[in-house]
């Protein structure tokens, strides 16, 4: 290979080389709101994908300040959303953990909190 | 140096590609066999049927390796799904739970019906009817894989218009990738047959596959332009993504192919048609030969692209919009 094809390529090999933008933004959004604080313990938890999800392959726990856990365990998913009812809890910071499958069989998973009541 | 971010899905990866190429390289030939050769066998009666021979042989090579890739394909999805070691997602319950509750699995048992329709076909291949349908099931069994890839996963209208731009996309790469197979047996043999009839069959069959060339690059064009709106999406998207990256390495292998597609097609093909000496005739065969198998070879190499594609997170959902 000539010299100056070596010099050529090198710059364009930089650039192929050079990290990801970002982390995955496999969710799009979810009710509670991430991060956010509401008024009174939610019914439920629903979290919104940006692809299909595998319902056999996708679940989602929430827990309680204590740390314990409050979902009845029934996910319900039906498209790109997953659901899950909660039973009743106190104040304080609630946790939301996922781990979906997208119809195209990319596992992801995640975490967020958010506040209930104070 | 992980440039794509596919670390670690080596056999998936490998076993894709495989199934990719063995399923294009049937789909092709039977394509190659019906509309390419078929109606022009007059040329040379001779000819065209060991062609016909050979093409059969190789759609039945290219469906017991799509066959038994699809199995192992399906062994290694359901690792991946259940997040379990390989012989745990190995048992009876993993699997029929792939098989039976998601779109993967659904998909996959479609496919594995139509390849039985299609070696049925291929076995009592005497019958127009068993070829049309042949035909028909090799196609289905192409365009089909676009429902297990990212186009299945896709919301809403754009979802219909990506599975159908997707399923089209496979359907033209298998009919000119696959179809290049035969058309370089075809040429390799016209050139140990001196007879008049020999060399008009080769000549009308490379016109007739070079017109099915170009409308398959057309419909890759239009429908990779759709695929890669809703998958990539931005020109930063191609830059900085593993995925963004990978496509631009494919185009650049596609730009390849078409360099060599438009040389035969436009200088050696009707080279080959003018040619009145033995000598010009074998000159022409013989770059036409190089050529196509170099387009094959590249062929292969995108869809080993492919096969990697399928495991990386689509662009679109990677960069900050």
């Amino acid at each position: 290979m000539r010299r100056s094809s070596v010099f050529g390529i090198f710059p364009l090999l930089l650039l192929l080389a050079t990290g990801e933008a970002s982390a995955h933004a496999m969710l799009d959004h979810a009710e509670p709101r991430v991060g956010n604080k509401v008024a009174a313990s939610p019914h439920e938890v629903t979290l919104w994908f940006t692809q299909k999800l595998e319902p056999a392959f996708s679940t989602v726990t929430v827990t309680d300040p204590a740390g314990k856990q409050v979902d009845t365990g029934k996910v319900r998913v039906s498209g790109n959303q997953m659901s899950v009812s909660l039973r009743p809890g106190g104040p304080g910071t609630y946790h939301v953990t996922w781990r979906v499958l997208s119809v195209d069989s990319h596992s992801t998973d995640g975490s967020f909190a958010f506040q209930v009541g104070q | 140096m992980d440039w794509f971010g596919a670390g670690g899905n080596g056999p998936l990866i490998a076993v894709r590609a495989i199934h990719f190429a063995t399923t294009a390289v049937t789909a092709g030939n039977l394509v190659f066999r019906t509309l390419v050769v078929k109606p022009v066998s007059h040329f040379d009666p001779a000819a065209a049927k060991s062609l016909g021979t050979q093409t059969l042989r190789l759609a039945w090579i290219g469906l017991v390796i799509t066959l038994l890739s699809g199995a192992i394909w399906l062994v290694l999805q359901a690792v991946s799904m259940s997040g379990l070691p390989l012989d745990e997602a190995m048992t009876p319950g993993v699997l029929s739970t792939v098989l039976s509750q998601t779109q993967f699995g659904m998909v996959t048992e479609i496919r594995f019906a139509l390849a039985i329709v299609l070696a049925a076909c291929l076995a009592c291949h005497r019958s127009a009817l068993a070829d049309a349908l042949a035909l028909a099931a090799a196609l289905g069994l192409a365009a089909a894989i676009a429902w297990s890839g990212h186009a299945g996963s896709t919301l809403g209208e754009r979802g219909n218009l990506h599975l159908a731009a997707d399923a089209m996309h496979l359907v033209a790469a298998s009919i000119w990738i696959g179809g290049l197979v035969p058309l370089v047996l075809l040429l390799a043999a016209s050139r140990h047959r001196p007879e008049v009839g020999s060399a008009a069959l080769a000549r009308e069959a490379t016109r007739r596959f070079s017109t099915l060339g170009i409308v398959s690059v057309a419909t890759l064009s239009a429908t990779g332009v759709v695929n890669a709106w809703i998958l990539v999406g931005s020109f930063h998207a191609f830059v900085v993504t593993g995925y963004g990256r990978l496509l631009i390495f494919k185009l650049v292998a596609f730009a390849i192919m078409l360099v060599f597609a438009a040389l035969n097609r436009f200088r050696l093909t009707p080279r080959l048609a003018a040619s009145t000496g033995n000598e010009a005739r074998l000159d022409a065969l013989h770059k036409l030969t190089r050529n196509s198998t170099i387009e094959i070879a590249l062929g292969f190499v995108i869809f080993a692209m492919v096969g990697m594609l399928g495991t990386l997170h689509p662009a679109i959902h990677l960069v900050v919009r």
